[in-house]
């Protein structure tokens, strides 16, 4: 199968928020208790049971209203720091694009959520399993579209092939910047060119996005200079410590002020 | 629609938004209550369209928009006055289509007169206007006299240009609360792209002056020359609950089937009913009472007209007016199917008293919503009342075989996907055994009252079918008991031979069940899909096409070709269906040149005239009052739209204070201790209600459903962050918003998509609240119509949900 892409164009984006209720049905999970966060936002951030959810942002300047939703769910990065991070080897790339975790493999350790740029996968901590958008695989493995983009009506998702997508979202972009100047994509270059690619409005700061995400400096340390040595000379205690401190490291600098 | 165009419906269709240079979004959040509305505006602007909302909030519509205002609730009529002025003053009109499409040359009745805010014939008593001073001037043939200018005093457009030199741009700037400049900046933008539409919803409609407002949008889209064109029209967006079909199929208590006008109390025959509404009406009224009694139907009965029931004219019989009168005691048993009335009724305290007037209610619906628990709501003594409920489980919409109509008028069949659960049952089934229960009750009755009910022609099968319901509307050819194939095949039947459930239908199932097409080529790349279901009448999809040509018969805009005149062959022909007299009438003949055919000046009407066409002029010998061929629709609150403070409202009416608010508007005023007014010392800021996206009309089912609950957990008051300010609340604390009425509380959202503006140059506030809750389901809450206020327009009924008067505080 050739590389995928799914082109989130927020510029068409209404939020209305039937992609994530194809999301649950798609994928059978259970409506959570929420309330109302800020603006129409009652979802706060992922869980276990929701992978994609929107987000609602108001920026009022200059006497002028933007009012800017952006569907979140996991980027399916091209070089996932959660796939890097699996002490287990559960997640893995499909030739698609997407990344997903296997459960039979999963334990649950949650190297994935504290390496995740985006803060994407969630531990499920009864099942200790780690949970996130899979792209709906399932469809598209048979030819169907993920179940958000076949739900959407205005026309804010598009799937198809990587390359020609993605010439697409340039021309649009071109479009949507004569009178969005700030409009760019997001996804194109981050984490080694993201599966769900976004054309923003604005800069990716007003949409609460990081502006250079990348593989925490700690985990590639971690995976290509500790481990491959600490394999053959350090102790498993020696080990644990190391693992601990970089898990620190990356909680600190990679986590919200709010939690 | 109808008073301006001929017929009461969304002029062009979803698919043809696609086309529009320019959108007035006005009383319309689509993105949130009609979001496939977006998918084809997306489209237009993608090769370029601009969209201007306004809207008291800056809503999810709003976030796309190239140009935004704020407006106060219930004020439309200033601005849009506003740019109607602009428009004549400065000669932004398609002269064209003025003097050949609309009515603007013709001599208004010389005893007509608008002064001190009332039109002349007003009856101050009744609260009513007598609308003959509303008239032309007619000619000895008893045709109106047209002017030779539009500068002629008399004409319509003179008319209309000193109506409208009253609103300024300033003036509706103290009015509305949005900048001169931007309304003005508003009047540029959509004079300059051509073609323009206009997309409306309940927020134009859900106010005391709601047709009007409408009228107004009809004034401007004449002037321009928007109607009768692809990316152009006025499109009423019609909601998902089949609204379009139920209003075909006569919701609306004045109406019968296809709009025919409901017989009267007066009406002893079908010729006094054709004196009052025209000779036009009455082969689909034969048809009707053919297709309902059969061969109880017959000439020497006069087609069993007695059988109809006739309704007292001075009677408003509208939804809340039923309220009113079941309070009174007048019913002993109400069927409610399918509407949560004690949360969607405006001022609800009138619901719970009238529900405990009842004997029996019945209510048919999915879940046991509040109205079927109203004798358990909280604060209520099941002991006090003697009311019995008896619940119908309803078949869901996808249980069930059927049609929707949608808002572009394709009438779109569906088979069932399921089987009903338990032991619901389909609408038809359940009334189909009721109906047939019922006769049996009757069986060998000699009485006159009951003959209707056992001569009915009812036979939709054992199992009641939906199709055979759809066949008795496309009807038949009586003398042969075969479908009638075509509109057109109805239309040259002789009265009494064809019979129909409603006569804009014909052709639905005439060759095959056309409403179940579902090829979606589009050869035209208009978005006309005309092999897509069927549209009514007759699958033309864009109205009053005719107005899309020049005066020779062809097309104006070269882009977007819809029909046109072919001279070679003689026909009138081209992508969509001709919405014209006569397929074989030229351009040249008086036929040929009649853009809106359904109306009887065969024109656009700027000015809503009182007028029958083609009565005679000399009286029939046998001294019976005249019958003339096609009455225009009339609105009984003036023939031109004027600016009226909504009922309850925070300032006096600019243009004429001591006429501040609509003369004639209804406000139910018979349970004083229900029906309470607020003053704006008391109550100092404007509500206005709405839905959101994420649940559907009253909730009924909705708020069953988890994952919509997730999206949506609960009801909220938002306000600006002024406001907020003022009363020391911030984001997330509860509020509690109270009215002369009621009062509930629920959360505050606080927000910059409220501003704070200036009427009169008094600072003022609108809080916006969802209306969807009730104190039933998985997700109960307070509901909001609690606060408003039952004042209805005069003409449609229709309730001012969208404003009345409320204070805020901290709960």
């Amino acid at each position: 199968m050739t590389r995928k892409m799914i082109l989130v164009d927020t510029s068409k984006c209404t939020g209305c928020k039937a992609c994530t209720v194809a999301c649950k049905e798609w994928n059978e999970l259970p409506a959570e208790k929420t309330q109302l966060v800020t603006s129409y936002q009652t979802q706060k951030d992922f869980s276990p049971k929701t992978w994609t959810y929107v987000t609602f942002i108001e920026k009022y300047k200059d006497q002028t209203m933007n009012f800017l939703m952006r569907k979140a769910q996991c980027f399916h990065c091209g070089d996932p720091a959660c796939l890097k991070a699996c002490s287990s080897k559960a997640i893995r790339q499909t030739e698609s694009g997407f990344v997903v975790i296997d459960h039979k493999k999963c334990i649950g350790c949650g190297y994935c959520t504290e390496n995740c740029p985006f803060g994407v996968p969630k531990v499920d901590q009864t099942l200790q399993k780690s949970f996130k958008c899979t792209g709906c695989i399932d469809r598209v493995e048979n030819n169907l579209k993920p179940a958000c983009v076949q739900t959407c009506q205005t026309g804010a998702l598009m799937f198809g092939d990587y390359s020609d997508l993605l010439g697409q979202a340039k021309n649009r972009l071109s479009e949507v910047q004569k009178t969005h100047p700030q409009a760019q994509l997001y996804g194109e270059k981050e984490m080694g060119g993201t599966t769900y690619v976004y054309l923003l409005m604005d800069r990716p700061e007003v949409y609460g996005l990081p502006v250079n995400p990348t593989i925490p400096l700690s985990l590639t340390l971690w995976k290509d200079v500790v481990r491959p040595v600490g394999g053959i000379a350090v102790g498993g205690a020696a080990a644990a410590v190391v693992i601990g401190v970089f898990a620190n490291i990356v909680k600190g600098s990679y986590r919200s002020k709010d939690d | 629609m109808s008073p301006s165009f001929g017929r009461g419906a969304m002029t062009n269709s979803w698919s043809d938004l696609q086309n529009a240079e320019v959108f007035l979004i006005a009383g319309s959040n689509c993105a949130e209550n009609h979001p496939i509305a977006m998918k084809w505006i997306n489209r237009a602007k993608e090769k370029g369209a601009k969209m201007i909302v306004v809207d008291p909030r800056f809503t999810r519509t709003a976030s796309k928009a190239d140009l935004f205002a704020q407006i106060r609730p219930g004020t439309d009529i200033a601005y849009l006055g506003a740019i109607i002025n602009y428009i004549i003053e400065n000669q932004l009109y398609d002269r064209n289509y003025v003097l050949n499409y609309t009515n603007a040359l013709l001599k208004v009745a010389k005893d007509y007169k608008f002064e001190d805010g009332v039109f002349s014939g007003y009856d101050a008593k009744s609260r009513k206007y007598a609308v003959t001073s509303w008239g032309y001037q007619l000619g000895s043939d008893n045709k109106p006299l047209k002017a030779d200018s539009l500068e002629d005093p008399d004409s319509v457009f003179s008319k209309l240009k000193t109506h409208y030199s009253r609103y300024t741009f300033e003036t509706a700037e103290k009015i509305t609360g949005i900048p001169a400049v931007k309304i003005k900046q508003i009047a540029d933008t959509f004079c300059e792209g051509k073609p323009g539409t206009i997309l409306y919803a309940l927020g134009m409609t859900q106010h005391t002056t709601g047709t009007q407002g409408i009228r107004a949008y009809a004034v401007i889209q004449l002037l321009l020359g928007n109607i009768g064109k692809a990316g152009g029209g006025i499109n009423a967006l019609r909601g998902e609950p089949n609204v379009q079909g139920s209003t075909d199929m006569a919701n609306l208590f004045n109406n019968l089937p296809g709009y025919l006008p409901h017989p009267i109390n007066t009406d002893q025959s079908i010729r006094d009913y054709q004196v009052r509404n025209g000779s036009v009406q009455e082969k689909p009224l034969v048809a009707l009472l053919k297709a309902w009694f059969g061969e109880h139907a017959r000439k020497d009965n006069d087609f069993a007209f007695s059988y109809l029931p006739k309704i007292n004219p001075s009677v408003n019989a509208s939804m809340v007016k039923l309220f009113e009168m079941m309070d009174k005691g007048q019913f002993k048993l109400a069927f409610n199917f399918g509407s949560n009335s004690l949360v969607s009724i405006p001022n609800r305290q009138l619901v719970r008293s009238a529900l405990t007037k009842l004997d029996m209610l019945v209510v048919s619906d999915l879940f046991e919503v509040e109205t079927a628990q109203f004798w358990r709501e909280p604060g209520v003594k099941p002991a006090d009342i003697n009311t019995e409920v008896i619940m119908f489980p309803a078949a869901f919409v996808y249980e069930k075989d059927g049609t929707l109509t949608n808002s572009s008028r394709w009438i779109q069949w569906k088979n069932a996907a399921l089987k009903p659960l338990g032991e619901a049952k389909p609408d038809l089934e359940i009334l189909d055994s009721l109906f047939k229960r019922i006769r049996k009750l009757y069986d060998g009755s000699t009485d006159a009252k009951d003959a209707p009910i056992l001569n009915a022609r009812w036979d939709y099968g054992e199992e009641a079918s939906a199709l055979k319901v759809l066949q008795e509307l496309n009807g038949y050819d009586e003398t042969n008991g075969k479908l009638t194939q075509s509109l057109a095949d109805y239309l040259k039947a002789s009265v009494g031979t064809v019979s129909t459930g409603c006569w804009i239908y014909a052709g639905v199932t005439g060759n095959g069940n056309l409403a179940a097409r579902r090829k979606n080529s589009d050869s035209t790349g208009l978005g006309l899909y005309k092999d897509w279901s069927f549209a009514w009448p007759g699958n033309i999809r864009i109205l009053y096409n005719r107005a899309s040509c020049d005066e020779k018969g062809q097309p104006v805009d070269d882009k977007r070709k819809l029909i046109w005149w072919d001279a070679a062959n003689n026909v009138w022909s081209g992508n969509d269906g001709p919405d014209v007299v006569d397929k074989t009438k030229g351009p040249d003949t008086p036929e040929g040149k009649q853009s809106f055919r359904m109306n009887p000046e065969g024109a656009g009407r700027l000015f809503a005239a009182n007028y029958m066409s083609g009565l005679p002029v000399v009286p029939s010998a046998d001294g019976l009052p005249a019958i003339g061929v096609r009455p225009a629709g009339l609105c009984v609150d003036g023939p031109m739209p004027e600016f009226y403070e909504p009922t309850e409202s925070p300032t006096d009416n600019l243009l004429h204070p001591k006429v501040s608010k609509s003369p004639v508007a209804l406000i139910l005023s018979s349970s004083p201790e229900i029906q309470k007014m607020g003053k704006a010392n008391d109550f100092p800021h404007v509500l206005t209600t709405y839905g959101v996206v994420e649940h559907f009309c009253a909730g009924g089912i909705t708020r069953n459903i988890p994952w919509l609950n997730e999206l949506m957990p609960e009801p909220f008051a938002e306000l600006s962050k002024n406001l907020a300010q003022k009363i020391g609340i911030k984001e997330g604390d509860m509020v509690e918003v109270s009215s002369a009425r009621g009062k509930v509380t629920v959360r505050a959202l606080v927000t910059d998509r409220l501003q704070t503006y200036k009427v009169n140059g008094k600072e003022t506030e609108t809080i916006g609240m969802p209306w969807s809750w009730g104190f039933a389901s998985l997700s109960p809450g307070p509901s909001t119509n609690e606060l408003t206020i039952a004042a209805l327009d005069p003409g449609a009924g229709t309730p001012e949900y969208k404003v009345c008067l409320v204070n805020v505080r901290r709960a």
